[in-house]
């Protein structure tokens, strides 16, 4: 698993590549809860280059969600893989999460 | 049915391993020719199927094994797993509440959640101190 930052306009842009699983996931807690919650600004996870996630990930990005949604801040994802897509689908949190199919479709509403 | 092919693993009660068994899970469905999204599932069933062995099943602090056999013939691919420790019954797990609003939303009881979701056949039972845990999933 590798995550990347990047500000664009308002918009933090989480950029995620790998695997997030049960062996990393706190990892990927460690590096992405801190950063989450300014309402001033929105948050992005951009989601192309994963290609696995486990309940353990899934876990995360629910924190994730409740934190941002506490500081009344919004949280996007996008690009998601279709097997990914699926995993999120079955779980139902596809419908906590607002899902999008590019970033250019969010920045664009961030702006 | 004509078995395709057959691997088996005896993996430490240890989280680590798991990524070790993900590896090797993805050499052999490249060679078996499997989808990557089967690939992806198959991993996803075993990771949350012996990670809750490794943090559940045993009571001490010794080395225990967990055996799993992969196999695969014309139209089934079937994950055998196998363990000493406590008897734990994955299928009588109550399922957790998916319409949740996010702020009421946990995530306990998901992994065996996606297992019977993403399996077509999770059968198990307890045969002389053992755990058997047997996933089934059809292919084309």
């Amino acid at each position: 698993m590798n995550i990347t930052f990047e500000t664009k306009s308002n918009c933090t842009v989480i950029h995620l590549t790998g695997r997030i699983d049960v062996t990393n996931s706190n990892d990927f807690e460690t590096a992405l809860i801190p950063i989450l919650g300014d309402h001033r600004y929105s948050f992005l996870i951009n989601c192309a280059e994963l290609n696995y996630i486990s309940s353990s990930g899934l876990r995360v990005f629910l924190l994730a969600q409740k934190k941002v949604m506490a500081a009344r801040g919004h949280l996007f994802l996008c690009c998601m893989q279709p097997m990914i897509r699926e995993i999120f689908d079955i779980s139902g949190l596809s419908t906590i999460f607002d899902i999008r199919e590019s970033e250019e479709e969010v920045l664009q509403q961030a702006d | 049915m004509e078995t395709k092919g057959k691997i088996q693993f005896i993996l430490d009660n240890k989280v680590d391993e798991l990524s070790l068994l993900s590896a090797k899970v993805e050499t052999m469905a490249d060679l078996w020719d499997f989808s990557e999204s089967l690939t992806m599932n198959l991993n996803l069933v075993l990771e949350e199927a012996i990670s809750n062995i490794v943090f559940y099943a045993f009571n001490n602090e010794d080395e225990q094994k967990i055996y799993l056999t992969i196999e695969y013939d014309d139209d089934t691919l079937t994950a055998l797993i196998m363990d000493c420790g406590i008897p734990f019954d994955p299928t009588r797990q109550a399922a957790p509440d998916i319409t949740l609003p996010a702020e009421e939303r946990t995530i306990g009881g998901l992994g065996i959640f996606l297992i019977n979701k993403l399996m077509d056949h999770v059968e198990y039972c307890r045969k002389e101190n053992m755990n058997i845990l047997t996933l089934k999933k059809r292919i084309k």
